[in-house]
Formats: C-alpha cells, structure tokens, sequence
C-alpha cells in the first residue's frame, strides 16, 4: 500500500524460499521480515506507526 | 487441471465484479520454451504462476495479463529492473511501484487480491499521517518483505 501512495517506493513482496540465496544475503531466519533501503530491518508483523518510522529511518 | 478451485474461483469473481472500477495491468515475466536456443524449460513455479495469472485474470474484464519472457526479451526485463523470475508487477493506480517476487501463494495470494482491488480503486488504508509522511519523501525507497507460503 505504501507503494501505491508515492512514486518513489517500491515495494517487493519475495517468497524467500524460492531464493535461498536472498535468505542467506538478508538473513531472513523467520518471516515476514522487512528491509528498508538495504540497510534498515524489522521482522514480524509490526504496526504501521513503526513500519512508517523504520521507512524513513532509511531514507 | 486449474489452479483455481471452482469455489475460489466464484468468490474471487463476485468480489472483484463489485470491487474493481478501473484497469489494472498484471506484468508476469517468465522464462518460456524456446524454439531458437537450446532446449529450456519454464522455471518451476512460473508455469504455476503463470497457469494461476491466466485464470485468475479471466475473472474479470479490468485485469489484463501481459507475459515478458525474461530470457528472449532479457531488454524489457533489464529497463523494468526485473532481475530474477518469476516476477509479477501490478500497475493501476499506483504512484510506486508494487511487485511480487516469486509465486504469490497462501497467505500472499489473498495479498494479491488486495492489492489488486486497491490498485483499481486507487485507495489505500493507511492512515493519514503514514500518508503525509510517504507524501514527504525525497529519496527512492526500495521495500523487500520476504514472505514464506504458508
């Protein structure tokens, strides 16, 4: 949804365990888990008050 | 065989037919057989994922699917910054950009749905200062949400 209100976001949704390889370069040991601009993470389901902040972190 | 099942396949149908107002476009880049190179087969879910874009875009009028493959037009795929399959982008009314990587299955197919009727109402239901906040943004935001399918 974040996508679809700014041109400049976009948003992958990755079914990991087809990439192992992305799993291993992000570390993804449990899902979902979320990377901001490569450099910024947050796993589990997190209410969008801190999905917003961990968005802008990243900026 | 379809994907779908007939009752999935009639809810899904009665939701979108009240739901869905405008086009939305579902770009799929897969890797097909190919006469001219070496033998080759499609990748092992893009046949399933494409088998389920088809019926799932047969639904409704608005969806159109279009399908790129990823190998014989590898330009497309390169400029859309498509770099592993299968890969499906959404457009509609998206500012940004919405895309799944890998076969959108379980939990992620409901996603998909979602997504799609957002995409066609152009609404969203963030909350207005989520909105204000992604209004304010100046630099590129790429988001990666690694999902299983459970």
């Amino acid at each position: 949804m974040m996508a679809m209100e700014s041109p400049l976001v976009t948003a992958d949704v990755v079914e990991v365990s087809e990439f192992p390889h992305l799993a291993q370069k992000y570390q993804v040991m449990g899902v979902p888990k979320t990377v901001f601009n490569e450099t910024v993470s947050v796993e589990g389901g997190v209410p969008e008050s801190a999905f917003i902040a961990k968005l802008l972190a990243s900026e | 065989m379809a994907i779908l099942q007939q009752k999935d396949a009639d809810t899904i149908r009665s939701l979108f037919a009240k739901e869905l107002r405008d086009p939305v476009k579902l770009a799929f880049f897969t890797q097909g057989e190919s006469p001219l190179d070496a033998p080759s087969h499609e990748c092992r879910f893009c046949q399933d994922e494409r088998e389920l874009l088809t019926e799932l875009t047969a639904l409704n009028s608005h969806l159109t699917l279009e399908v790129t493959d990823f190998v014989a037009s590898a330009d497309v795929a390169q400029a859309r910054g498509i770099d592993q399959i299968p890969a499906l982008e959404l457009t509609g009314h998206a500012k940004g950009r919405v895309r799944y990587i890998g076969i959108p299955a379980g939990y992620e197919f409901s996603s998909l749905i979602e997504d799609i009727v957002d995409l066609s109402k152009g609404t969203t239901r963030l909350a207005q200062a989520t909105r204000e906040a992604l209004a304010k943004l100046t630099r590129p935001v790429h988001i990666q949400v690694f999902v299983t399918p459970t």
